[in-house]
């Protein structure tokens, strides 16, 4: 699961400790998700791009090919 | 509470327990410490959760859940796997070839060498539960680092 955080902190001139304290986690979760090495629950991926106003897909983006519907 | 302050409260705790031990050891009385251990960890557990400072995040909860996972598997086999070995001997199973009637085999170990053999797999289970916390913790980026 790759993710953009870090740019959207960027655009936001956010620090890793800022944007934690706002979605309630510690930085090095933070830290730990930018650099995938966790992969955060549904609910936090939510609170975190709905911290930057955009929507949960423009934030992480999923690298796995999974089967749709319409494949089947 | 600052996390300091808990740290410090919890040193105090320690260092109260390890003085009921050694008074409880000289009075003959283990039911003191035995109290006094639940009483110490009832109160780190309430000075904890007033630590205002430190969030246990998701992250936190995952590292300790798989940490406790992994340490329960390997140490309920190592744990079952010696008690049975242990029960077998209590019950005085027959050995191959059988022994002529009324003469048991050597005790390999004694039921009280087996308590003690028990004990000290409880506590390696605290030592294995740091190992796989520590292992758990650098996988999901403790001690990662940043240019922040």
């Amino acid at each position: 699961m790759k993710n953009k955080i870090k740019i959207f902190r960027a655009m936001h001139d956010l620090t890793q400790e800022q944007l934690a304290q706002a979605i309630g986690v510690n930085r090095q979760t933070i830290l730990a998700i930018e650099k995938e090495k966790y992969i955060p629950s549904l609910d936090l991926a939510f609170k975190i791009s709905r911290y930057f106003g955009v929507n949960i897909e423009e934030v992480f983006i999923s690298d796995e090919k999974t089967p749709t519907i319409k494949d089947t | 509470m600052k996390k300091n302050t808990f740290y410090l409260i919890f040193g105090c705790i320690a260092l109260a327990l390890l003085f009921l031990f050694w008074y409880s050891v000289e009075l003959h009385t283990p039911l003191l410490i035995e109290i006094a251990f639940i009483l110490g960890i009832v109160l780190v557990y309430l000075a904890k959760r007033t630590v205002t400072d430190s969030i246990e995040d998701e992250r936190d909860v995952k590292i300790t859940e798989q940490a406790t996972i992994r340490t329960m598997q390997v140490f309920w086999v190592v744990f079952c796997a010696f008690s049975i070995g242990a029960v077998m001997q209590i019950l005085y199973v027959p050995t191959f070839p059988r022994q002529p009637m009324g003469t048991r085999p050597p005790d390999l170990l004694g039921p009280r060498m087996i308590g003690y053999i028990q004990l000290g797999l409880l506590c390696l289970m605290v030592f294995l539960y740091v190992g796989f916390r520590i292992y758990y913790a650098k996988k999901y980026g403790e001690f990662e680092t940043d240019e922040e």
